[in-house]
């Protein structure tokens, strides 16, 4: 406990980390990203790995509203939905091409999201929490009941992947390769996360910061209170949207279930496993969350109990989850190393 | 900023009225909180306000940053009508005020409270928000130098990357006056700067006002504590019960029946 208040009471200030070591990460992950289905060749990782990525959407998205801008948001499962929904039926009834159904997707999920937040203004904390859960709840119901347009609990099927893209000089690129999806995926995951970097080191994330921090002293300071809690959840909302029209084309199937309210914990777990206020824990809070269970898929039904039980573990001991755990680690190392130098 | 507000006083001098109130009144229920209180503001002046307690003084404070809109009454800031106008829009008009019961952003640094102050003063293009580029890191620049340069003023300098939930009380303080003279204000409203504060963190409070002033900001000052507003203060609003009783400098206050009455009671005998 002590490293951890040490830590908290003192760091250095964002803007001095250097940026060329900020690059360097994203070449890494671009690298991974790049590595990942070569090493992990089987559909079924492939998949394992496609998933993983729509996770990172998911949980990074959350944390720009929750992590930063402090709203409790468990409607994310909504706008997941939406998204998926959305891009879906304009495929299908209206035979638009695929990203413009993208586009239309993450549009409509984000204004949905800037909706709900016309309520973040009145209500906070528990009530806002409860407020979006309400409307999770109601988005299910009506992706379950207007069978007519979702076809109900009976599912869409036959859902078409991302039509191939054709570059010059190149072979075409077809998305029914679950590498190529996976590249897809993770590098749009990769963008979104630059984008949302580069936010919350600027005075958007100031403005954010302030306000979930102090509402109340963030107005005193001529921060635009609901205007900035709009573009907390619109972004959000969109990048939920984004995750769910990729999460229809890769699976081909589309039911009302796979957007349940528990979707919603289960991004709020990964979020807060991950580290919350820190867009890289979530990232690793997604992958580990979305791996954990399928590395227990050995010990049959015993896996849910060591599942859970590894999330409260992370939640009492690891309040930062695992990016204060990092930081912690890295902390004491560096510690452990000037004490040697002091010695010799 | 300091001393662009500087320049700017001196222009304003001429008119001699940086805040007008005329008959302000705010109610809570039946409560009259605030009834027709009237007051002019001069620039480059420390106005304080004194009353005992729950005599409307908080009210008034609040209804002057926009937490709360008056029932009646007008009140201007240069001239500009502020009746309506939503805080943060005040801000922007240079009003800035700080809390009675702190209100720092305690999971931050004293450093990043006080960038957060600079929020209504940012020159960013739009599309350097994704691309950080000369435009951005000028600014940051420019945004985190004032910040330490606030710091600096405030005494305050050596504590820059310390969270601001770990300050001592009277640095917490100080550390909301410097967030506020971020916002770089005509007007900044102190709420009780010496509640809680011992005698040698309060005479080091004065120096401070006495330089802001200096530097050309003007301060209105909420207080109990009668020996710093008799020490400082150029103006004196007296309230009681929701009314004003007097405002006049401190030595007529001193002598004025009404206040004493308020303050120390009526002789019964």
């Amino acid at each position: 406990m002590s490293d951890i208040s040490r830590l908290k009471n003192s760091r250095p200030a964002l803007a001095e980390k250097s940026v060329t070591s900020r690059r360097l990460w994203f070449l890494v992950a671009a690298i991974t990203i790049a590595l990942l289905p070569l090493i992990l060749p089987s559909s079924y990782w492939r998949t394992n790995l496609i998933v993983c990525a729509i996770n990172v959407l998911l949980a990074i998205g959350l944390d720009f509203v929750l992590g930063y801008a402090g709203q409790l948001n468990i409607g994310q499962s909504a706008f997941y939905g939406i998204g998926a929904y959305t891009s879906t039926l304009l495929i299908m009834k209206l035979a638009l091409p695929f990203w413009v159904a993208f586009a239309l997707g993450v549009l409509v999920a984000g204004t949905a999201g800037a909706l709900l937040s016309l309520f973040a203004v009145r209500l906070r904390g528990h009530y806002l929490a409860i407020a979006s859960l309400g409307f999770a709840v109601i988005t299910y119901q009506i992706l379950l009941n207007w069978i007519s347009l979702t076809q109900g609990p009976l599912g869409i099927y036959a859902i078409a992947p991302p039509p191939p893209i054709a570059l010059p000089w190149l072979p075409r690129i077809v998305f029914t390769n679950l590498a190529n999806l996976f590249y897809l995926t993770a590098g749009f995951a990769l963008l979104v996360y630059f984008i949302l970097d580069q936010w919350v080191r600027s005075p958007i994330g100031e403005a954010l910061t302030a306000i979930r921090e102090d509402e109340l002293s963030a107005e005193s300071l001529g921060i635009d209170v609901p205007k900035w809690k709009a573009l907390a959840f619109a972004v959000s909302s969109a990048v939920a949207g984004a995750a769910g029209c990729f999460y229809a084309s890769f699976v081909g199937t589309l039911v009302p279930d796979a957007f349940v309210i528990t979707e919603s914990f289960s991004i709020l777990a990964m979020v807060i496993v991950g580290g919350m206020g820190t867009l890289i824990g979530p990232v690793f809070g997604a992958v580990l969350l979305t791996i954990l269970p399928e590395l227990l898929r050995g010990l049959g039904d015993l896996r849910l109990i060591v599942y859970g039980a590894s999330v409260t573990l992370v939640v009492l001991f690891m309040p930062g989850g695992l990016a204060q755990a990092v930081h912690v680690i890295a902390r004491r190392t560096f510690l452990a190393g000037a004490k040697i130098e002091i010695h010799s | 900023m300091i001393a662009a507000a500087a320049t700017d006083l001196a222009r304003e001098n001429a008119g001699a009225v940086l805040f007008c109130a005329k008959g302000l009144c705010k109610n809570f229920g039946g409560v009259r909180a605030v009834r027709d209180v009237s007051f002019d503001i001069a620039p480059g002046i420390v106005f304080a306000v004194i009353g005992p307690n729950g005599a409307g003084k908080s009210t008034l404070l609040n209804l002057m940053s926009g937490i709360y809109q008056p029932d009646a009454g007008m009140m201007s800031l240069r001239g500009r009508d502020l009746v309506g106008m939503s805080a943060q829009h005040r801000v922007r008009h240079g009003l800035a005020r700080t809390f009675q019961k702190i209100r720092l952003f305690k999971q931050l640094s004293a450093l990043e409270n006080v960038i957060a102050g600079y929020h209504t003063r940012h020159a960013i293009p739009a599309w350097q928000y994704v691309f950080h580029g000369a435009a951005f890191h000028d600014d940051a620049r420019r945004c985190r130098d004032e910040a330490h340069e606030l710091l600096d003023f405030i005494g305050l300098k050596h504590r820059a990357h310390i969270i601001a939930g770990s300050l001592a009380y009277g640095e917490q303080r100080l550390l909301e006056i410097a967030r506020a003279l971020a916002t770089a204000p005509r007007l900044l409203m102190i709420d009780e700067p010496a509640a809680g504060l011992n005698p040698a963190e309060v005479a080091a409070l004065l120096r401070r006002i006495a330089s802001m002033r200096e530097r050309g900001v003007t301060v209105l000052m909420v207080e109990h504590n009668m020996d710093l507003v008799m020490s400082v203060a150029d103006r004196i609003l007296v309230m009681d019960y929701g009314q004003q009783l007097f405002v006049g400098a401190p030595t007529e206050v001193q002598a004025h029946p009404d206040v004493i009455t308020a303050y120390l009671g009526t002789n019964v005998l």
